[in-house]
């Protein structure tokens, strides 16, 4: 069990109980047993993290390091000096970033050992990591269901015990969703509490890197290391960063809690409306005041941020026409069909819809009914945020709509959409907002619910989520997959 | 109700060339994605001001006037698809005169 735990596997590597190499090794021969069934990783640093961990072995001050030894897993669409960073496209093959992002820099600093990089819908655009240009990551729970996405590989990868700890990033749910679906803690991090320096653009108002984890003491300590002000993000924001896993212990006192009314809760299916219930009772049980929220504004999240994302998407994307980086389609010989070509060949049908809708939102006569629409609408789901967290100290909802799907069971790509209905919101609004996994539905997948608290509010969410986690005990769940 | 989207022109805006047969498949797919969307021009928003539009109000930290570092040119071209004497080749962007090739 030791291995499962980032923090009491840093501890023993700080006292020398246990070795970085030793660790590694382990976690390498998971990968080797496990991979060919889950297919968590696009590719695994072997030798790289090798060399790390020896490294790490040969140091003298290990004891201040708070992640010595500890592999991480890191989504592939963060960048990484010389390890191949793809974003699970095809334009993007075999792209080998000259720089590390922001978060890979932390975490080295912090000794934590990079094991590889997971496997997401490309570029990031998905729910269940089908979109990915490669090949699908399957659900550790059920191998028969969707990892969630679009950090569906950093997910898998964390549930499998194929590392403790993995990177993810979240633009609509992407880190909170996949969490939810193999049974994790994640976080979307207030927006520039995380540098995005390295973190491959999809929409740059709503992306932040977040971190996956089985316990809340692992995403509170994972969390630490990678916040803070970063001169290479503008957006990042220059507040210092608590000790949010010293601060676990420290009680919340009248805890105040808004749960969304039923009438967003009707389509929901009642395993996950059962749960959601439950945990409003363990709430209760820990003396929380529960109080129903009208939010107005939370029904239009969705289709307000199917106009925002393409739109930055579409701009962020035209990055790609075959100069600089990436593939490029070397028989054309004119230079727009040089750009048309490469970029119908490199990205795939997903990548395709966001890009030609975000297009069209931002296109003449149509801005305004659209992006500008969809503006407002933005800043009326903020000030709707803002008047409940005036009220209340954290909001309650369900993560997802439903459980790990099928895979193919979502072919429809509005229905693909409708995953995110609870989770959009918050990266629209910028407040931080983790699932947690609470319990299991009756065929074995897990469940989780959605915390949502103020801006930089971290500590906090983490402290509640401690403390229910400690009345669920989800960890018990892990005994039927391992 | 929003009007039909024309995808040929779209993608010209967007450097995309669909094939008849993708044009078959995402032109109806799109078109009820952005019925979908249009759900939102229903909203009455008129007392929201455009100036209010940023969500979070951030200062711009600002560094040091200080040179650092940058990618050297190897690095810069290390992934260039094309390159020759140091800079990222492209096909040729002015037509007529003497050919290189």
């Amino acid at each position: 069990m030791i291995f499962h735990s980032a923090l009491k596997l840093a501890q023993a590597v700080r006292k020398r109980e246990i070795s970085a190499e030793e660790v590694i090794n382990y976690f390498l021969r998971q990968i080797e047993v496990k991979e060919a069934g889950i297919k968590a990783f696009i590719t695994v640093c072997a030798d790289q993290a090798l060399e790390q961990a020896q490294a790490l072995d040969r140091r003298t001050d290990l004891p201040g390091l708070p992640l010595a030894g500890v592999p991480v897993a890191i989504k592939d669409n963060i960048v990484t000096k010389g390890i191949k960073t793809t974003c699970a496209s095809r334009i993007l093959a075999n792209f080998y970033p000259p720089y590390d992002a922001t978060v890979i820099k932390r975490l080295k600093e912090a000794g934590a050992v990079i094991i590889g990089k997971t496997n997401l819908d490309e570029f990031a655009m998905g729910s269940s990591t089908e979109n990915s240009a490669f090949y699908p990551t399957r659900n550790p729970w059920n191998l028969e269901c969707v990892p969630g996405g679009s950090s569906g590989g950093s997910a898998a990868a964390v549930a499998a015990g194929e590392a403790p700890l993995a990177l993810g990033s979240d633009t609509g749910g992407s880190v909170r969703q996949p969490a939810a679906f193999c049974g994790l803690v994640g976080l979307k991090p207030t927006y520039g509490r995380v540098s995005r320096y390295g973190l491959i653009a999809f929409a740059s108002s709503l992306d932040q890197i977040g971190p996956l984890a089985r316990s809340v003491e692992d995403c509170a300590l994972l969390t630490r290391v990678i916040s803070g002000h970063d001169q290479h993000d503008s957006t990042s924001s220059p507040r210092s960063v608590p000790d949010y896993l010293a601060e676990l212990s420290q009680p919340l006192e009248n805890i105040k809690v808004g749960i969304i009314s039923g009438d967003l809760l009707k389509d929901v299916n009642p395993e996950v409306k059962e749960a959601f219930y439950f945990t409003v009772k363990q709430l209760e049980e820990e003396g929380a005041q529960i109080e129903e929220l009208h939010f107005s504004s939370w029904a239009i999240g969705l289709p307000c941020y199917y106009i925002i994302a393409p739109s930055e998407a579409s701009s962020n994307l035209a990055r790609y026409d075959g100069v600089r980086y990436g593939y490029r389609d070397l028989s054309e010989k004119q230079l727009l069909s040089m750009y048309q070509t490469t970029r119908t060949e490199g990205f795939g049908a997903e990548v395709k819809r966001r890009i030609i809708l975000g297009t069209f939102a931002l296109s003449a006569g149509y801005y305004e009914a659209y992006y500008g629409q969809a503006s407002k609408a933005r800043l009326l789901i903020n000030q709707e945020f803002r008047q409940a967290l005036d009220k209340v100290d954290f909001i309650l909802t369900p993560a997802t709509p439903e459980p790990a799907f099928s895979f193919g069971a979502k072919a429809d790509p509005i229905a693909m959409y409708l995953s995110d209905i609870f989770t959009v919101t918050a990266n629209l609004a910028g407040v931080p907002a983790l699932t947690l996994p609470v319990r299991c539905s009756a065929k074995g997948l897990p469940i989780g619910i959605q915390l949502i608290s103020d801006f930089f509010q971290e500590s906090e969410l983490f402290r509640l989520a401690f403390l229910v986690e400690k009345k669920v005990e989800f960890i018990k769940e892990y005994n039927k997959i391992n | 109700m929003p009007e039909k989207i024309d995808i040929d022109y779209v993608c010209s805006l967007a450097a995309l060339r669909l094939s008849e047969e993708e044009k078959k498949e995402l032109a109806p797919q799109l078109q009820r994605i952005v019925e979908w969307i249009a759900q939102i021009s229903s909203l009455n928003l008129t007392g929201i001001k455009d100036k209010e539009l940023s969500t979070v109000s951030l200062a711009t930290p600002l560094r040091k006037d200080v040179v650092q570092g940058s990618l050297s040119p190897e690095e810069a071209l290390a992934n260039a698809p094309e390159k020759e004497n140091e800079l990222f080749k492209v096909p040729r962007v002015i037509e007529g005169g003497d050919s290189q090739e």
